[in-house]
């Protein structure tokens, strides 16, 4: 029965995620090559712009004293505005289509129609919605890989870290696609529920960036999702932070079936 | 048993009514008409038997499942065109047909391609292309395709060509006789005049007439000329309770007969009569009365 739905899915989302794969294995590609030259400039840099160490301080999430060292560079590929702006495009687009994107155009009519029930529709976009950022998710993986070839062999950082890194992005990608679910199964106007999502993770990321050097954003800063993406406190330890892991799938998972809640209990008008 | 019960379903949008304790009852093999004007609450209804409305009070079942709790399984029997015929762009008959076969898991396809033959429709033109007609008739092959037992359909001839209306109420009548239920809104009398056996007649949110086709059209007015031996005659005679003078002219009467013409036959016997002509029943003024007591308490 969900053969249906998959196809449908599949039908409608493919080349999106190819593209964002395509466009976020291209950046990691360019970020690791562009990573040796920028940490040999970094030393100069910091000395003749101090600030610049704070706003790399506050991109990572970590105090940046001393020597820039190239794993803590390393991190900096992860936690860059672009990967993080195209990974979250990718999971609105993809999240807001079920149910607020349905309603919007009309098409839930048809969807709904076929004897097949809201949850399942929903349980069916979620798995579509984990694949296409599990396919995304490997491809940033693996120009990372591609990208790091031309770094020398002790700054190249090793597959299980990258593999480490990715595992607490792909949390940072369930919370704020569950946030995204439940945002879509409020609302009827796709391009409000996009918005709001939207505003949510910008405030998210600014939130995090300003708490690092603007006491009055500190006490916040349990807000962000990005409070609990550590990439470089992952590649110094060589281990994930399991408490931020626990406070993104909670938030993640919580969301996300409040959301099919909702969607299974709400009213569906399309005029 | 109806293959359809509503019992005092009702659906408020805040202090708006969709619909106000309807109750109806649609007999298995019918064609039932569900008529009213634009804003009626036909659309709601529908929508409350599909399971994408939950009602604010009552219930309706379908094949005596709950329409709210269950409608995913009343929809393996169902086959629903909505009002505004919507598609993904991307959308072409054969891939329509794919899914709603995945999820049907049904020979969908073979029985599909039938109906788009019938319909004229290429099987292979994206929905970003087609007219409105065309994507109509693409929403009537997906609700048909799985032979339902029942279908519903929200004004399925707006966008349909004269011919392709005719088309489509002869495939109703063929599925009727198969033993289809088909549950036909609209807000066109004409069309439900000459497709439906039962009519329910929808007003306000609520449900103002329910009855048998044939029982209306009893009941429907009609035109009535009478023609006297003389002006004279036309003059001094008074017209019986069940007709409603509207002129005398001449040896001319002209107005409405009630119901039946048999007492028109017994009353006319030994009255100088010449001629009389006596017109279909006419079913838009019942339909117009109706409504005319809408306006009278909006």
């Amino acid at each position: 029965m969900m053969r249906g739905i998959f196809r449908k899915i599949i039908r409608e989302v493919w080349v999106g995620t190819l593209l964002f794969g395509i466009a976020f294995l291209l950046i990691e590609i360019l970020l690791n090559l562009v990573l040796p030259q920028l940490l040999d400039q970094m030393g100069d840099m910091l000395d003749s712009l101090p600030f610049v160490r704070d706003f790399l301080g506050a991109l990572l999430g970590v105090e940046v004293e001393g020597e820039i060292t190239a794993q803590l560079m390393q991190a900096f590929v992860w936690v860059h505005p672009v990967v993080l702006a195209l990974l979250w495009a990718q999971e609105i687009f993809f999240c807001t289509r079920f149910p607020v994107g349905e309603i919007d155009r009309g098409t839930i009519d048809v969807l709904l129609g076929l004897p097949v029930s809201r949850r399942k529709v929903y349980l069916c976009e979620t798995i579509g919605w984990l694949t296409s950022g599990l396919i995304i998710l490997s491809f940033g993986a693996l120009g990372c890989m591609i990208g790091s070839r031309g770094m020398d062999v002790e700054t190249r950082p090793e597959f299980r870290f990258i593999l480490l890194v990715m595992l607490n992005l792909l949390c940072v990608y369930i919370a704020v696609g569950g946030v995204a679910y439940l945002v879509s199964s409020l609302c009827d106007r796709r391009n409000r529920a996009v918005s709001i999502v939207f505003g949510l993770v910008l405030a998210s990321f600014l939130i995090n960036f300003l708490a690092q050097f603007w006491e009055p954003a500190e006490p916040i800063a349990f807000l962000s999702v990005l409070d609990y993406y550590q990439p470089a406190q992952v590649l110094k330890a060589g281990a994930l932070p399991m408490g931020d892991i626990a406070v993104l799938l909670v938030l993640g998972t919580v969301s996300w079936i409040i959301g099919g809640e909702i969607i299974a209990r709400r009213n569906i008008c399309t005029t | 048993m109806p293959v359809i019960t509503a019992r005092e379903i009702t659906k408020r949008y805040g202090s708006r009514i969709g619909v106000d304790r309807i109750r109806l009852d649609v007999p298995e093999g019918t064609i039932f008409g569900f008529l009213g004007p634009n804003g009626a609450g036909k659309t709601t209804l529908i929508r409350l038997m599909l399971g994408f409305l939950r009602p604010t009070e009552g219930r309706a079942s379908i094949f005596g499942l709950d329409c709210w709790k269950q409608s995913h399984l009343i929809k393996r029997e169902v086959g629903y065109v909505p009002g505004d015929m919507r598609l993904y762009p991307w959308l072409t008959v054969r891939r329509a047909l794919r899914i709603a076969q995945g999820v049907r898991r049904d020979d969908m396809i073979r029985r599909g391609f039938a109906l788009a033959d019938r319909f004229h429709l290429d099987t292979d033109l994206i929905v970003r292309k087609m007219s409105r007609g065309m994507r109509q008739k693409l929403g009537l092959i997906l609700a048909l395709a799985h032979e339902p037992k029942l279908l519903v359909l929200d004004e399925p001839t707006s966008g349909l060509d004269p011919l392709m209306q005719e088309s489509l109420g002869s495939l109703l009548r063929e599925r009727a006789a198969q033993g289809c239920t088909v549950f036909f809104s609209s807000h066109t009398l004409s069309e439900v005049e000459q497709l439906c056996d039962r009519v329910a007649i929808v007003r306000a949110g609520r449900i103002v007439s329910d009855e048998a086709l044939d029982d209306l059209r009893q009941r429907a007015r009609r035109e009535l000329v009478i023609r006297f031996a003389t002006a004279g005659d036309a003059q001094r005679i008074e017209p019986p309770a069940f007709f409603r003078l509207i002129s005398r002219e001449g040896d001319r009467w002209t107005g409405e007969l009630d119901g039946e013409a048999g007492r028109l036959g017994q009353w006319m016997s030994g009255l100088p009569i010449r001629d009389f002509t006596i017109g279909l029943p006419d079913l838009n003024t019942i339909f117009r009365a109706h409504y005319q007591g809408q306006e009278g308490t909006e």
